[in-house]
């Protein structure tokens, strides 16, 4: 007799998961407890399964990416409560935000068709985001990636960062006029560098990253002239290896990935108190509440993976990489399935943005790759971090129905 | 499509790939790299563990508590029974300025912050001790004492140990410091152009001057020529330059006994232009040149140039000089070689680590490895008797008692000759082996180290019993 | 205590997070290997009237019958239904010469043809509602 395999499980696990880790939490700041400790609990709980449910009953498409954010949204949120029970309450509210956007981005792409016959729009609004961000921008942590919005803070390269993925569907999936200009792609890769250029100038390392890497793997899969993936890669050497020489603040990020400790006090002190917390916690866990996060800067945001670390152990770290796995390969599958060549770039980019970019930031916190200021999407704190986030899974979300004969069929 | 296909799924792969080198390297990480990475001195958590726990006990091998911890109205002192006294070997703990010695090398134990395993969270919640655990040492207290006095007003080291043991009876290095006040004076202390702070014992690097010959001898035994006669003139010319003997008068006929109790300069001289650099450096990284000595403290490793080196230089580093190089402990393991017959017992300075509640928690596994042939053990035994009975040791002479060793008086940049002797007693049992430096003491071996070494060997003989 | 229940709920936490993580694998792994069908141009096949959520995965909206189609728990049968309510084999759709016949396997639930319960061998048309347990196929004939 076989088990049963109840389609309920995961999301009983989740509540499971979520109800203990709110009750420890409890227990830790017993002192502090306020009505709006139990609204979070409370909150949490059923937001995560009204929309669960909600999806279930709305999409017929794919019912895995959600579940598996949702996992890691719980995990986030924990943790983000246990460092500070004021952020906490924030991210829950950067959460249900972020869960309607995702719906809205969902009926969005089910529903409208003309999303690939854009591209000259993207291309304003991506340049314009940039514009504004120079404009406006204020720095913080030596980058200028934030600007201000009657006192909400906006990272406008997360917008850009789907619109990127927008602009490269449009252009390699979408209407075939924009192809056929001459020397498109060369035109292509130079839009795309000079985004990556302005990246450089606003001394966000991380996003250039992404936005090589996106443009990178889709020009493998998609570009008909196979020279100009090695024309990329070896720009990009030569890019690497200038930015080194030229920017000061390229070369202090290699010197303290190569070696912090010499640094331990200033330049070092992020990377090495990161490895401190991962070092910490075993296997399991020092326990949530028991460890140290607060010796962790931006323990919150950045390196909220090394205070998960710490706290809940390298097999909860482990599990985290596996979630994101599971995610980007779910992501891929929806794509390879859907016929419609807009949406399926759609969807190849968008799971592509998940896994570099937490690949990108699992890897220098843990000093594999030099570090980068990126968020760990779902995890992390942070409004623009998680609405973004949402609203690309979204967008994800409705890519894995069929378009069937009502979509636009462009191969 | 298909192409197409392809190369999605080649870039899923990569992507796969990816987030499996990062799994890979976060368990090898927490298994290899990660105790080492919570070690550092900067790494605030082991503070908070720290203040939380009752840092364990270090006594003497009698059991003479030495330093202590103790908590009063919620906050916990740290006492120095001896303060200066240990100040190299067990070293200080301090929140600002870190650990050192002993203190920082067994900090795990004193705090008992072990791995964080299933079994021992569980043992410590259902039984909080919150005391850490206590390290028992070889040294003698009496032993520690006396060297102290004999070298008071003094630069440089001494150091007792058993040589079939390794068991360290005794270390002292001076300048020391006081540990009670260290806080304070941390500047002063740190500054001082003198480094009281370094372990002069196992870190400082010296000309061992005459000292060395002892592995020169070697040499010549190896050769299979200590008989042979050399005519001494009381200086000697190689490569073009001179080394001279302390009585320029000459020696005379000499065989390689006789030559090492009176210490001739231009015999070893010539005698190492003749073994060769490759047998002189093989010999000397047997003997733990050019390596660091394991050890419960930090050592630096001494120096016999591994590069080839001119013929006199060659000539001066058979008499211990030119660019030779070595630390106290060092040379002190090389006689403790010959007094065990060959084998070198690795030091020591911590016998057991034991729980609160008394049970042992560790205890140290004796290392020893043959670095002499039993014939040139026993020949270098009977030279080095020669040299206290009648050559330049004899100021380390004790009546009823066999003592054996060597002098030495090493040339250095400074000016002022440091001294050293070499030693250890009874000649047909060894019980002890000491060494004596004194830095830029401007007198001879034989005048200033030996009696003090002396000292500590009757003292050792008379009051430790195994 | 608080430490206490903290040591112990840590280990609690990872068992959980990876059986989550097991059971959605799991999961994922059963839908691969149910086939999928695709958009039908023509020829017979059932398709699915009601959706239900407590279903261990999805089912697709139609399946094209080929010569036979079988529906049980057990995962020879064409379309799998890990559920209780359905029997091993619960019954099968075969085509002969050109017509579509409906037969109920022995089930201990049986197997409801327009609302009549369906004891042997029947002959089904296009429209004809076939119902077991919870769900409920439409027999589309496209030919």
């Amino acid at each position: 007799m076989k088990e049963r395999l109840n389609s309920k499980a995961p999301r009983k696990l989740l509540f499971l998961f979520e109800i203990l880790s709110l009750s420890l939490i409890f227990l830790f700041s017993w002192e502090g407890i306020q009505t709006e400790t139990y609204a979070i609990a409370v909150g949490l709980v059923l937001l995560i399964y009204f929309s669960n449910y909600m999806l279930g009953r709305i999409s017929k498409g794919d019912n895995y990416v959600f579940l598996i954010v949702c996992m890691l949204v719980s995990i986030g949120i924990i943790m983000i409560y246990r460092i500070s029970p004021d952020l906490g309450l924030k991210q829950l509210m950067w959460l249900a935000l972020g869960i309607a956007m995702f719906f809205a981005a969902y009926f969005a792409i089910r529903y409208i068709s003309f999303w690939d016959r854009l591209t000259p729009l993207y291309l304003v609004v991506s340049y314009g985001l940039f514009a504004l961000t120079l404009i406006m921008g204020t720095r913080t942590h030596g980058a200028i990636n934030w600007i201000s919005i009657g006192g909400v803070s906006v990272q406008p390269a997360e917008i850009t960062k789907i619109v990127l993925v927008f602009l490269l569907a449009a252009f390699y999936g979408g209407d075939e006029k924009y192809r056929r200009i001459k020397n498109a792609e060369i035109l292509l890769m130079l839009v795309i560098y000079s985004f990556i250029g302005l990246l450089f100038l606003q001394r966000d390392l991380g996003a250039a990253l992404i936005f090589f890497g996106i443009f990178s793997g889709l020009q493998y899969i998609y570009t008909q002239d196979r020279r100009l993936i090695w024309a990329n890669l070896g720009l990009a050497a030569i890019g690497g290896i200038a930015g080194y020489i030229l920017f000061d603040h390229v070369k202090v990020r290699v010197t303290t990935w190569l070696d912090p400790w010499p640094y331990i006090n200033d330049k070092g002190y992020q990377i090495t108190q990161s490895l401190f917390a991962i070092s910490e916690g075993g296997f399991f866990g020092t326990g949530l509440g028991r460890g140290n996060p607060a010796f962790i800067p931006l323990s919150y945001n950045d390196f909220i993976f090394s205070a998960i670390s710490e706290e809940m152990g390298i097999f909860t770290g482990i599990g985290i990489i596996m979630l994101f796995m599971l995610l980007v390969y779910r992501g891929f599958k929806i794509a390879l399935r859907q016929d419609n060549q807009f949406f399926r770039i759609l969807a190849l980019g968008i799971s592509m943005v998940f896994g570099i970019q937490s690949f990108i930031i699992i890897g220098g916190v843990l000093k594999v790759i030099p570090l980068t200021g990126l968020t760990l999407p779902f995890v992390s704190y942070g409004g623009s971090s998680v609405v973004t986030s949402f609203i690309a899974l979204g967008i994800l979300q409705g890519t894995s129905e069929k378009r069937g004969k009502a979509g636009i069929g462009n191969g | 499509m298909d192409s197409e296909r392809k190369r999605i799924i080649t870039i899923l792969v990569a992507l796969c790939m990816g987030f499996v080198l990062l799994i890979g390297y976060l368990s090898y990480f927490q298994m290899f790299k990660a105790q080492a990475v919570r070690d550092n001195a900067y790494n605030k958590r082991l503070w908070i563990n720290e203040d939380n726990i009752l840092r364990g006990s270090i006594v003497d091998r009698g059991g003479e508590v030495l330093v202590y911890s103790e908590s009063r109205d919620g906050e916990t002192q740290r006492i120095y029974r001896y303060d200066n006294l240990y100040s190299h070997v067990i070293g200080y703990s301090l929140k600002d300025y870190g650990k050192s010695g002993l203190e920082r090398r067994y900090n795990s134990y004193l705090v008992n912050a072990n791995e964080n395993t299933a079994i021992n969270e569980l043992i410590n919640l259902i039984n909080p001790s919150g005391v850490g655990n206590n390290l028992s040492l070889t040294l003698d207290h009496g032993l520690q004492k006396k060297t102290r006095e004999l070298m008071n007003g003094k630069k440089g080291s001494a150091i007792a140990i058993n040589p079939k043991t390794g068991e360290i009876l005794s270390m002292v290095s001076l300048p020391d410091f006081r540990i009670e006040t260290l806080s304070e004076n941390w500047t002063s202390v740190s500054e001082n152009p003198d480094s009281p702070l370094l372990n002069r014992g196992t870190q400082g690097l010296y000309t061992p001057g005459s000292i060395f010959k002892i592995l020169t001898a070697v040499g010549v035994i190896q050769e299979g020529v200590p008989e042979a006669i050399y005519q001494c003139t009381g200086s000697t010319v190689i490569d073009g330059y001179t080394i001279r003997d302390f009585d320029e008068s000459g020696h005379g006929p000499l065989n390689l006994e006789q030559a090492f109790a009176v210490s001739c300069n231009t015999y070893f001289a010539d005698q190492a232009v003749a073994l060769g650099h490759d047998n002189l450096l093989r010999i000397a990284e047997t003997l733990l040149f050019n390596q660091k000595i394991g050890f419960d403290t930090e050592t630096n490793a001494s120096v016999f140039p591994r590069e080839s080196i001119g013929l006199t230089d060659l000539g001066a580093s058979g008499i211990g000089q030119g660019r030779v190089l070595t630390t106290p402990l060092n040379m002190l393991m090389v006689v403790s070689a010959v007094a065990n017959d060959g084998y070198m017992s690795m030091p020591y300075l911590v016998e057991t680590v034991q729980s609160p509640g008394g049970m042992t928690i560790s205890s140290h596994r004796s290392e020893s490895r043959k670095v002499l042939e039993i014939g040139e053990s026993q020949a270098l035994k009977r030279m080095m008797r020669e040299v206290v009975e009648s050559g330049t040791g004899t100021n380390a002479g004790i009546n009823g008692v066999k003592v054996a060793g060597k002098t030495g008086t090493a040339e250095n940049a400074s000016g002022n000759n440091h001294a050293w002797f070499v030693g250890f007693a009874p000649l047909e049992d060894p019980k002890v082996a000491v060494i004596v430096l004194l830095e830029e003491e401007g007198a001879s071996g034989g005048r200033a180290a030996a009696p003090i070494a002396r000292e500590i060997i009757k003292f050792a003989l008379n009051n430790i019993t195994n | 205590m608080f430490d206490l229940l903290s040591i112990v709920l840590k280990y609690v936490f990872v068992f959980i997070i990876y059986l989550f993580i097991f059971t959605i694998i799991r999961m994922i792994y059963l839908d691969i290997r149910s086939v999928d069908y695709g958009n039908l141009e023509s020829g017979a096949y059932l398709k699915l009237l009601n959706r239900i959520d407590s279903l261990p995965y999805n089912l697709s909206d139609s399946y094209p019958v080929e010569g036979e189609l079988t529906l049980g728990r057990q995962k020879e049968n064409i379309i799998q239904i890990k559920d209780p309510y359905i029997s091993k084999k619960h019954f099968r759709i075969i085509k002969d010469e050109e017509e579509f016949f409906l037969e109920d396997l022995g089930s201990s639930n049986g197997t409801y043809l327009n609302g009549e319960r369906v004891l042997d061998v029947v002959r089904i048309g296009k429209g004809d509602i076939i119902k077991v347990g919870e769900l409920e196929f439409i027999f589309i004939d496209g030919a």
